[in-house]
């Protein structure tokens, strides 16, 4: 059984008197413990398809199936708590916190928020959390504003996990950092999934990206899915126009990753 | 450090602080210089400023020092400017953040009655309040108030409006923190820096609206004000124009202080905003 699924997601904008759909009839399924990419040219409606599957905005059509449960009929506390399960971490890991905020206290609103450990607890909890992606404890004290961006992103992830969700979204989650800590971040975002079965949807135009961490991609253009499938066999022999045009694109594509075992990112 | 520094280079601003501070001087050394109640009779009827050295500056027409009476009316001054100013940019400010960050209806009934608000003239609202609900000090720091807190409404919404699009916001949202902890916790904090950018001219505006008020015999009958004296000395302004005159001269000199000390704050947090 899925994770989560959408089918038929619609969600229009009214741009200059006349309408344009951003998501046009989308329909994927996540199963739990797996990676879905979903890449395609900028202004496809990657992130709106984000934003919709995280409730941050209302489809004009179409339904959200979370957990078993029909996503778009939770409101007020009900969504609340159920958004424990269902995580983000934003491209731009500056912007993504409040710029007055201490690395503790990013940690410490959704343990707080969901009731997942006492207040006396809590220190240690973001101790633990911030080990568990590979940061140092005393990082907690530190202003958000004061640590490096990669550091940043890790710390988004320390947040996105601390409620123990079965979904995070990535929406273009490593392109904003340098290709070394990219590699470090994809690997520690493999091994969580490894560790505690979370499924992603893994927003990127990187298809080196996809093909390295993707079990399964759907490819959007202009809203509407122009193909899916298995992540490599998509990216190696895309049949679509537009997958074609991104393959082409692309830099060059390390296609060994995932034969050789290793998880990490590499690409020139 | 530096951000201190580059205030102190500011001769205006120096200017604003030092007036303050004597100001505050004055109102804190109040009753100690001058114990007891400024508003009995300490010497001759209309005693002109420079006479006697025990009333420096002279009595009022009815023999009140009128030292005494400036030091205690610094008090009522800066009790009220300040009272005044705080609640209407704590009013204004959680009016603003609730209209930009709920958006729609909630938004629209807010904005309509800051609307209307605005669309009649402050100092005629603080009247009506006063004259209605009765001269006292908290009824004229309300009144003050309520003729004040629109301007820092509208910045605040302005604010929360371009802040509640942040990714921050959203990751808030996502985290599953309620909508009223969002915009106090969240925005608010974030959209306080120009509300208070208008501090200054809000003080300023509240003394003088004070002194108005008690010009026209409805401030708190029961302390000395400003505004009250300037009225007083009104009636002898011919053969005693130093009545008038001395407080006046205070007034300006209090408004002229918090404005320049306001505007050097404000230059040199945002110079320090930019550099950083
Ligand atoms: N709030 C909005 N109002 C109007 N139009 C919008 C809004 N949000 C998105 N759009 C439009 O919807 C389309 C899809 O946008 P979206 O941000 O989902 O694209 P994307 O695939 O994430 O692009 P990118 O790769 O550049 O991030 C674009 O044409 C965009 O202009
Ligand atoms: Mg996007």
């Amino acid at each position: 059984m899925s994770l989560l699924t959408a089918s038929n997601l619609t969600k229009r904008y009214s741009r200059g008197g006349k309408t344009v759909a951003a998501v046009d009839d989308v329909s994927f399924a996540i199963a739990p413990g797996e990676t879905l990419a979903l890449a395609g040219p900028s202004g496809s409606g990657k992130s709106t398809v984000a934003r919709l599957v995280l409730r941050l905005i209302e489809p004009d059509g179409g339904g959200i199936v979370f957990e078993g449960d029909d996503f778009l009929a939770l409101g007020g506390t009900a969504l609340r708590t159920r958004r424990a399960r269902l995580q983000m971490v934003f491209q731009d890991p500056l912007a993504a916190f409040n710029p007055r905020a201490t690395v503790a206290r990013v940690l410490d609103d959704p343990l707080r928020i969901h009731g997942i450990a006492p207040r006396t607890e809590r220190p240690r909890r973001i101790a633990q959390l911030l080990e568990r992606v590979g940061l140092a404890a005393a990082l907690a004290q530190r202003a958000i504003h004061e640590i490096s961006g990669g550091q940043r992103q890790r710390v988004a992830i320390a947040r996105a996990i601390a409620t123990k969700p079965s979904l995070i979204v990535l929406d273009e989650a490593v392109s904003a950092l340098d290709v070394s800590v990219r590699g470090q971040i994809l690997e520690l975002l493999l091994d969580l999934q490894r560790e505690q079965k979370i499924a992603y949807l893994f927003i990127s135009h990187d298809l080196g990206v996809v093909r390295a961490i993707a079990h399964r991609i759907v490819l959007l253009d202009a809203g509407r899915i122009a193909e899916s499938g298995d992540a490599r066999a998509v990216i190696d022999a895309p049949r679509s126009a537009i997958g074609k045009a991104l393959v082409a694109a692309a830099p060059r594509l390390d296609r060994n990753i995932r034969q050789d075992g290793s998880s990490t990112a590499r690409q020139s | 450090m530096s951000g201190l520094r580059r205030f102190l280079h500011t001769p205006e601003a120096v200017a604003g602080v030092v007036i303050l501070a004597a100001l505050f001087a004055m109102a804190l050394s109040a009753s100690l210089l001058f114990p007891g109640d400024p508003q009995s009779i300490a010497g001759p009827a209309l005693l002109p400023p420079f006479q006697d050295w025990s009333l420096p500056l002279g009595t009022d027409r009815l023999g009140r020092n009128v030292l005494a009476e400036l030091f205690h009316g610094a008090r009522t001054s800066l009790a009220v400017g300040l009272a005044a100013a705080a609640a209407a940019l704590a009013v204004g400010a959680v009016i603003g953040t609730l209209a930009g960050f709920a958006g729609g209806l909630i938004d629209e009934v807010l904005m309509r009655i800051t609307d209307a608000f605005q669309t009649v003239p402050g100092f005629l609202l603080a009247l009506a309040f006063v004259s209605v609900v009765g001269p006292s000090l908290g009824v004229v720091v309300v009144a003050i108030a309520l003729s004040t807190w629109t301007g820092p409404a509208r910045v605040a919404r302005a604010e929360v409006l371009s802040i509640r699009e942040r990714d921050y916001v959203a990751g808030a949202r996502v985290i599953g923190m309620h909508p009223l902890a969002i915009a106090f916790r969240e925005v608010l904090p974030n959209a306080l820096p120009p509300v208070l950018a208008l501090s200054s001219v809000i003080v300023a505006a509240a003394i003088l609206t004070e002194a108005a008020l008690s010009f026209l015999g409805l401030g708190d009958p029961n302390r000395v004000t400003w505004g009250g004296m300037i009225a007083e000395g009104r009636t002898v302004l011919r053969t005693a124009p130093f009545l008038s005159i001395v407080p006046g001269i205070a007034l300006v000199l209090t408004v002229l202080g918090v404005y320049l000390a306001g505007e050097g704050i404000v230059e040199t947090t945002a110079v320090k905003r930019g550099l950083s």
